[in-house]
């Protein structure tokens, strides 16, 4: 018996599936900080921060979604079609208020798009939402001629996405971090994020308590969406031009950096705040690396070997957190 | 019971057609938009028929109201996706619509050396008058190619040649571009010369960002970058950064080096995508006047920085030029019977201060350099 709650006790914080991403980013910050004292310094953290935001932003959403078990595979190309859209209203004349909500309204609309397809159509969301990636992806591509679209106008309140706040902090940290702690709160403290975890864990057992399935999944694809559009909004902020390419590969970046997080591919398990912390963690890596002069096309093998390993980790600390928690 | 077992095996007929008809109207949409701000054809009585046949590939096809005397295919590994082939598509339309060619472009939409094959297959079955190809990979490429032209189609290579001697190459009429080594040859001996030039001596490091790893025009011209380093004796050579096509993390990736590597006096980038994110950092950081860009192709943007003295220098191959050149010897052959140099080099064409006013035309009238 003594044994047995010892081992209960040594073991509880692993219901806390945050744990792995927190000890990998200090055990990755002292290594980093051995090859190259410059890893600490609030410059480093900026980038890094300045990395993170813009991942972590479409992170959280895609988590928020995975937990209801669904995948979006369309966030990349929201994310520049979203920005596209602002970029031509605003070179139109259009007000700001009117691109930032038009943006917002398209990745809504899209993530509604997905989940009318996931659920009518009844096919997964992962060919769905793949499908839908390709349909904007080429509509960009037909539009642009693939030529990147600049912004032609000077518009001093984009500065709320791209102003920077002490150094080289930038404001996006603070958009990462209210939009992280959101859902996270929605996730974890109301009725609502309650339904998201049954529907993603059962989702026959979720209506059999009378909670509306369809309902739930279509808010979390609109959520998921609009966080791309809003990461989207960042990056063209800071550059002012948004690439018809741009954003390729972030769908597949942030569901891994759920994954590592600890969300279950399968649904229902996970959290927002691993995922927020999951990016951050991939741009600790990538910053880190090349501070400590590692070959620099390496980067990307190193982040395949994390994520199988994360991955391992995750589905031991889950198990026994089920055990033990 | 019976209409959930008709549920769980698949859609019923209004939910098929509410999918198909969201389908229709989401591609609708898009084909208005394409329309709507797709450049105006040229001639008033011109008739334009832009078709897109898959999302993977785009077919342009440019008519005309005089019936087309040739039909050309230009097959390119380049598709929408990559700014650089909008001057190419646009140069071979124009010298279509100027000669009265049908000029029939296909280029994927992500680079596939199968979808090259493919697509020179389902050309040569149309049975065109010519044939004008990048030869992106010369052993993929050999035994179709070279059947194509025992059937009697020529074929003009263009952008990326067959790298083998004249008698093992595929046997097609020329080569219109340059070299991708040679273009990152001549940039890196320009840096070196102007380094000399103007400090009096060769700058203490560089650094190249590859936007794209493993692409092998980007990996031959850092290549060549790099050898002209290590030919003028610099001690160094620069180490290749791959900074992704994402210009956030571009942006990021170069300003961590600067920081592990503050000695670094030239970022190389192989395109506008390595290049706006390393100008703007330069920029940001206040570095101008120590850190210096030099890259490869042209925009208005990069235009900009060569005035502002940030960028020292960019390579252009004049793309409309391989657009617009291999048409009209294609045609010359086809009518004529001109046979085509075996090397028509449309670069690379070192662009510095001295060269802006002319680059400048190029860009307003060919939208690239």
């Amino acid at each position: 018996m003594a044994l047995k709650r010892i081992e209960r006790i040594a073991l509880a914080p692993l219901k806390y599936r945050e744990l792995g991403v927190i000890i990998s980013i200090i055990v990755f910050a002292a290594i980093f900080y051995y090859l190259n004292p410059q890893f600490a310094t609030a410059e480093t953290l900026a980038t890094i921060v300045s990395l993170a935001a813009e991942l972590g932003i479409i992170a959280v959403g895609v988590s928020f979604l995975m937990i209801a078990g669904e995948f979006d595979l369309s966030v990349g190309a929201v994310f520049a079609a979203s920005s596209m859209l602002a970029v031509w209203l605003l070179n139109e004349g259009y007000p700001f208020p009117v691109a930032v909500a038009a943006a917002l309204g398209l990745g809504a609309l899209v993530g509604l798009v997905n989940a009318a397809v996931t659920i009518i159509g009844r096919i997964p969301s992962f060919i769905a939402t793949l499908g839908m990636m390709w349909l904007i992806r080429g509509i960009l591509l037909a539009v642009t001629k693939g030529f990147p679209v600049r912004l032609e106008v000077e518009e001093p309140m984009l500065a709320i996405f791209s102003a920077t706040i002490i150094g080289d902090l930038r404001v996006s940290a603070l958009w990462f971090l209210a939009l992280a702690a959101a859902l996270h709160f929605i996730l974890v403290a109301t009725a609502f994020g309650n339904w998201v975890q049954a529907v993603g864990g059962s989702p026959a057992t979720a209506r059999a308590l009378g909670v509306n399935v369809n309902l739930v999944k279509t808010v979390a694809f609109v959520i998921s969406g609009m966080s791309a559009a809003l990461a989207g909004l960042i990056a063209m902020a800071r550059f002012k031009v948004v690439e018809p390419v741009a954003g390729v590969g972030l769908e597949l970046e942030a569901i891994a950096s759920a994954v590592i997080g600890g969300c279950s591919l399968a649904g229902g398990v996970g959290t927002v705040a691993g995922a927020a912390l999951a990016a951050f963690l991939v741009s600790e890596i990538r910053t880190g690396l090349i501070l400590a002069g590692a070959p620099a096309y390496w980067y990307i093998g190193f982040m395949g070997l994390l994520l199988i390993v994360v991955g391992i980790i995750n589905l031991r600390v889950g198990r026994a957190g089920v055990r033990y928690g | 019971m019976s209409s959930r077992v008709r549920r769980a095996q698949g859609f019923t007929t209004t939910q098929a057609i509410a999918v198909v008809v969201i389908a229709v109207i989401a591609l609708a949409a898009g084909f208005a938009v394409g329309r709507a701000t797709a450049p105006a054809p040229a001639p008033a009585e011109g008739v334009e028929t832009v078709t897109v046949t898959k999302t993977v590939t785009e077919t342009v096809t440019v008519g005309e109201a005089r019936e087309p005397e040739f039909t050309f295919y230009y097959i390119s590994h380049g598709g929408p996706a990559d700014p650089w082939w909008g001057p190419v598509i646009k140069g071979a339309e124009l010298a279509g619509q100027l000669l009265g060619v049908k000029v029939v472009y296909q280029g994927p939409e992500k680079f596939s050396i199968k979808w090259l094959v493919d697509a020179l297959q389902s050309a040569a079955a149309a049975k065109p008058d010519g044939i004008i190809i990048t030869v992106t990979d010369y052993q993929a490429l050999d035994e179709p190619l070279r059947k194509v032209i025992e059937q009697g189609i020529p074929v003009i290579a263009v952008n990326v040649p067959d790298p083998r001697p004249p008698d093992e190459r595929i046997p097609y009429l020329g080569y219109v571009g340059q070299d991708e080594y040679q273009a990152g040859y001549k940039l890196g001996e320009y840096v070196i010369k102007w380094f000399q030039r103007e400090f009096g001596r060769l700058p203490k490091n560089a650094v190249i960002g590859i936007h794209e790893v493993g692409h092998v025009g980007l990996e031959l011209r850092a290549k060549g970058i790099q050898d002209a380093f290590r030919d003028a004796g610099a001690g160094y050579v620069p180490e290749k950064l791959d900074i992704t096509t994402d210009i956030t993390k571009a942006y990021e990736i170069l300003k961590s080096y600067l920081r592990a590597n503050p000695d670094v006096e030239v970022i190389f980038t192989l395109g506008p995508l390595g290049a706006h994110p390393a100008m703007q950092l330069i920029v940001d950081e206040g570095l101008q006047g120590k850190v210096f860009v030099a890259t490869v192709d042209l925009d208005d943007k990069i235009l900009q920085g060569i005035r502002d003295g940030i960028v020292i220098a960019a390579v252009s191959q004049q793309p409309f030029a391989q657009g617009f050149l291999p048409v009209v010897f294609m045609y010359l052959y086809v009518k004529y019977g001109i046979v085509p140099p075996e090397h028509v080099p449309t670069g690379p064409t070192i662009i510095d201060k001295n060269l802006l006013g002319i680059v400048e035309k190029q860009i307003q009238t060919t939208g690239g350099a």
